[in-house]
């Protein structure tokens, strides 16, 4: 038995792993990162959809690009990635199994960073295990890593981001999305995420989870039902649905086996399922850190600044960089995780309802039931401003972390402010060029160009726009709702694509003056 | 709370859970069964290889594990209203070469010495029984009344069965010390204060039982050793036979649910330092890759079975490599099961008899006096 | 400490419900009604289910259906998910062939079969 040695081993080329490999290879570590799949990035190469946060966080950049970047950077570091490598086991004295092919190599690291991720979770009702019931995150590594449609018509199930984002990609790629429905009372996710699929005209069930998926072989079809506070369901409220797939996106649960069989602590208070450790990632074992969803579910955008900031403690850990350095960056990497963790979604306030936003509004009722907000809802937002004049209206209603619409517009249209998760204000008396670039860097798809009266009886709107076919200047069809009803007949005016909108097209509608406030979606003839 | 009874058994593993059982039924009423962490049969009771052998055993302990065979096993399931899967196909232990056959055929005398009937059997008479086996094997070793069972739920069943016979279980109940009350063992007092009071206490607490019976003066040589098994998915049938061999390179079977167990090890495992004995994580990185060649060369067609966990326990081996049992001399009030050395599983529900057996003072069903514990005080 | 005769007299006997038939675990098919009824007869901790029921103890070890059974043992027993500790996890992380799982000796390794000793 031959042991190879490595100086850093970091398990997992996902968001978190990469980052940490990066910081700590900038800083002279030799780092060696395994992945079990045949191409790194983790989740982050299926995630098609642009980001949130602000510049530093690469905000409006779509996953993949982020993916791409960080390979470069790693690659530009230096840092080893060895593919198709699974790690099978944590052992003391830092030593880890690889299974490479079909052989198993042990090597031994001064320091390891597991950054394995999580797993899906699942539900378990009547016919939940009949294929064509697939986590969201499978459907999405079907659709976006291996273009394959994972079905026809599809259900999903659960409302958090995860949910909310694979419905709007299953759409995208071509597949009807008949329903979301949720357990819970209230829509988990962002709601701009919520709006942008219910303006396509699918309906949301809150209180509502799945009774029975039907079917012999394969899924032929699915009852959801209405649930009482306690999760109980109601007789008499079942509704059915003809699909060829359920998705179920009911959370994540981190992957922390390898640092569970080597002994590391784990947080009892959680029933040992995450590792105890330090803002670092550092755990009861020195020299082991544990970084991204495996120390605790979060987003992307926060598993890299965690990646980095474990990356600048090991760096400092085997003898790289001094304390006070390594002090210096965990205090600007912590300054910007804790801008991401801020808002109403943040980690603190998991579970709880929130009725009013940091600026004192009511919040939406609307976009927390049925994924839109009201008609009558919208105007007490300070997105939403009454002009002839071409402006931005900026259905953005939660206190999110995410700010590039400010940045986006050089005419100083829209302003969020040093607080990133203020609400967007569309600022009274600006010129707007209609140049549409914020349109196009809004992660939710929540920002519309309206003029008013642009021909007697009649205002134009533009939209983001993600989908295929791209309607054609001169295409009659359809204006629909927030709710994805046909109000008005619309026509498209105009239709934009740039590489500087990044895949998002602009297409613009006529619509009658009565609708200009309501309609917010196209649908063709 | 109750904390007083006639009988506290410390340990809830199989010999604890069937000392329990067998002590119900010898009418003794009130009886408690102390788990130092929250599961029950979380030491070497579920981490054994399901072994329910009479070959190969030292001649100090033949007549446990052939009464075992003899009186428990077979009407077990029966008895706890559970299957603890129960097979009685008999014990292959293999050879590759003249060395082993000769170790072989040593340890089969041995064991007819002591009343145990076993035939060498050769090579191809190994493969008619087991197809499977390696053309290497030359020869084995057959005891044909061996066999093996599911350790995981014959503890488990045992347990399950006290509960409705109306044993109380105490889990997380982690013994700090005994004390003793006018000359007599009598207090087992708990990390948390608890304190228990008995007139007899059986200390079945595999390794740990050293310390907790260094409390009240007594000392059994042992030493904790990490032990390692495996355990593929599920696999057609292909022998119902338990399997060791001369190599003593590694012993398992195929379970009824179709998975393969076996103990196998690198032989680094015994130099590991076991910080604690109740942290029964160990595991050495030579392990998995000397277990799967081990196997391998013995049973080629599970080149391509696959592993789905491996698991460490840690064996408490006594000087002498039997266990301990019975009342020791020093000691009023407290009787000794520990020390099983790796191979107690097999003879557990015998044990567990005795051990009533010893509280009510009954004659034991078979000599145990050569496991006394005195016999340390001899070398 | 748990005092398991109090744990059971708290909780009750065990009720059928109409989808205990459900499976919780696929790889090794054990249903929700197994397991409600295992932790009224005195089955208190995972470790212990998976032990007598196999539960989470095959291909994926766990890794679909340990959180579904977290939730269950904590529904019967009366306390928090988080308060019900999950498995142990164990090499391999993934199931391997016994096949390659031997061969980790690297190229310059022995043709000697059977373990170091």
């Amino acid at each position: 038995m031959s042991v190879e040695k490595k100086e850093l081993i970091v398990v997992g080329a996902g968001p978190a792993g990469l980052s940490a490999a990066i910081e700590a290879a900038k800083a002279g570590v030799k780092a060696t990162v395994f992945d079990e799949n045949a191409a790194p990035g983790g989740q982050l190469f299926k995630q098609i959809h642009k980001f949130f946060g602000s510049k530093e966080h690469k905000a409006k950049v779509r996953g993949f690009r982020i993916g791409q970047e960080l390979l470069q950077e790693a690659r530009d570091a230096g840092v080893e990635v060895i593919l198709n490598a699974t790690v099978l086991g944590l052992y003391p004295e830092k030593e880890v199994l690889v299974q490479q092919g079909d052989e198993v190599k042990h090597y031994k690291g001064d320091a390891v960073l597991v950054a394995t991720g999580a797993a899906e979770n699942m539900v378990n009702f009547r016919g939940w295990t009949l294929p064509g019931v697939i986590g969201a995150g499978a459907a999405q590594t079907m659709m976006n890593l291996h273009h394959i449609k994972p079905g026809n018509r599809i259900l999903m199930l659960g409302t958090g981001n995860v949910g909310l984002v694979v419905s709007f990609q299953l759409m995208q790629a071509g597949c009807e999305v008949v329903a979301l429905a949720d357990a819970a009372p209230r829509i988990g996710g962002y709601g701009v995420h919520a709006a942008k699929v219910a303006r396509t005209g699918v309906p949301f069930y809150l209180s509502h989870t799945i009774k029975e998926v039907e079917g012999t072989d394969c899924v032929t079809g699915v009852t959801i039902q209405q649930v009482d506070s306690h999760f109980n369901f109601i007789p008499g409220t079942e509704k059915h649905f003809d699909v060829d797939t359920v998705c179920v996106a009911v959370g994540l649960s981190p992957m922390a086996q390898l640092l569970k069989m080597d002994g590391i602590e784990m947080d009892t208070s959680t029933g040992g399922f995450v590792p105890k450790c330090d803002e670092t990632g550092a755990t009861s074992i020195p020299g082991i850190y544990a970084a991204g969803d495996v120390a605790g579910i979060e987003e992307a955008s926060s598993a890299m600044i965690e990646g980095r900031m474990s990356g600048a403690a090991i760096a400092e850990y085997l003898g790289y960089t001094d304390a006070s350095t390594k002090d210096a960056r965990e205090k600007e990497l912590d300054e910007s995780l804790e801008s991401l963790r801020q808002g109403m979604f943040a980690p603190k306030n998991r579970g709880k309802k929130i009725e009013k936003t940091d600026e004192g509004i009511d919040v939406s009722e609307n976009l927390l039931t049925h994924g839109f907000v009201a008609d009558d809802e919208i105007t007490r937002f300070p997105g939403f401003r009454k002009q002839v004049k071409v402006h931005p209206v900026i259905e953005c209603t939660q206190n999110i972390p995410c700010n590039p619409c400010q940045d986006a517009c050089k005419k100083g249209c829209i302003s969020i402010g040093d607080n990133i998760t203020s609400l967007p204000i569309s600022v009274e008396g600006s010129e707007c060029i209609n140049c549409g670039m914020c349109v196009a860097s809004c992660s939710g798809q929540a920002i519309f160009l309206v003029a008013e009266d642009t021909e007697p009886g009649y205002g134009e709107i533009t939209i983001p726009y993600e989908f295929l076919p791209l309607p054609q200047k001169g295409d009659k069809g359809y204006g629909l709702s927030r709710s994805g009803e046909k109000i008005c007949d619309a026509e498209i005016t105009n239709v934009r694509s740039s590489k500087a909108f990044d895949g998002t097209n602009l297409v613009t509608m006529k619509v009658p003056m009565e609708y200009i406030d309501r309609a917010r979606f196209y649908k063709a003839q | 709370m109750k904390t007083t009874a006639d009988v506290i058994i410390i340990g809830g593993g199989i010999v604890g859970c069937a000392s329990a059982y067998y002590l119900k039924k010898k009418g003794v009423k009130d009886i408690i069964v102390l788990e130092g962490s929250d599961s029950i049969g979380h030491g070497g009771s579920s981490r054994n290889g399901g072994g329910v052998r009479q070959s190969g055993r030292d001649p100090r302990e033949l007549g446990l594990a052939m009464t075992a065979v003899q009186k428990f096993w077979p009407t077990l399931s029966e008895e706890l209203g559970r299957d603890v899967e129960y097979t009685q196909k008999g014990n292959l232990r293999l050879g590759k070469t003249e060395a082993h056959i000769k170790k072989l055929t040593a340890l089969k005398e041995s064991c007819e010495a002591g009343g145990l009937k076993l035939d060498m059997i050769s090579g191809d008479e190994v493969r008619k029984i087991a197809p499977c086996m390696s053309e290497d094997v030359i020869g084995a070793s057959f005891c044909p009344t061996d066999g093996h069972a599911n350790p995981l739920v014959a503890t488990l069943a045992y347990y399950m069965k006290d509960l409705e016979l109306g044993v109380r279980f105490f889990t997380g109940a982690f013994v700090d010390h005994l004390e003793k009350v006018h000359d007599k063992v009598r207090k087992v007092c708990l990390k948390d204060g608890t304190i228990f009071e008995a007139g007899d206490i059986i200390l079945a607490a595999g390794y740990d039982s050293r310390r907790i019976m260094n409390s009240v003066g007594l000392d059994v040589p042992m030493t904790p050793l990490v032990d390692c098994a495996l355990i593929t998915e599920m696999e057609p049938e292909m022998f119902p036979q338990m399997l060791g061999t001369a190599a003593a390179d590694f012993y398992g079977h195929q379970t009824r649910h179709g998975s393969f167990v076996f103990g196998a090890e690198s032989g680094l495992e015994e130099y590991m330092e076991v910080k604690d004995p109740n942290d029964q994580r160990q595991q050495h990185a030579a392990t998995l890759g000397a277990s799967c060649r081990a196997i391998e060369s013995w049973i080629p067609a599970l080149a391509k079975a696959k592993i789905v966990r491996s698991w460490s326990g840690i064996l408490d081996c006594t000087k002498d490599g039997v266990c301990v049992l019975g009342r020791p001399e020093e000691a009023e009030g407290l009787i000794l099961a520990c020390g099983f050395n790796g191979h107690g599983f097999g003879t557990a529900p015998a044990v567990g008899y005795i051990m009533a057996q010893t509280v009510v003072g009954e004659e034991p069903i078979t000599d145990i006096k050569p496991l006394r514990y005195e016999r340390f005080n001899e070398i | 400490m748990l005092d398991i005769e109090e744990k059971l007299k708290e909780i009750g006997p065990y009720v059928p419900e109409d989808d205990d038939d459900l499976l919780v675990c696929r790889c090794e098919e054990v249903t929700k009604g197994e397991i409600r009824k295992a932790l009224h007869e005195g089955i208190t901790t995972i470790e212990e289910l998976r032990r007598l029921l196999r539960c989470g103890m095959g291909l994926c070890q766990g890794q679909t259906c340990g959180t579904l059974t977290r939730r269950l043992v904590a529904k019967e027993l009366g306390v928090r998910p988080n308060d019900v500790t999950m498995a142990t996890a164990r090499t391999p992380m993934r199931p391997v062939d016994m096949g390659i799982g031997g061969n980790d000796r690297g190229k310059e390794a022995d043709a000697e079969i059977g373990g170091l000793r």
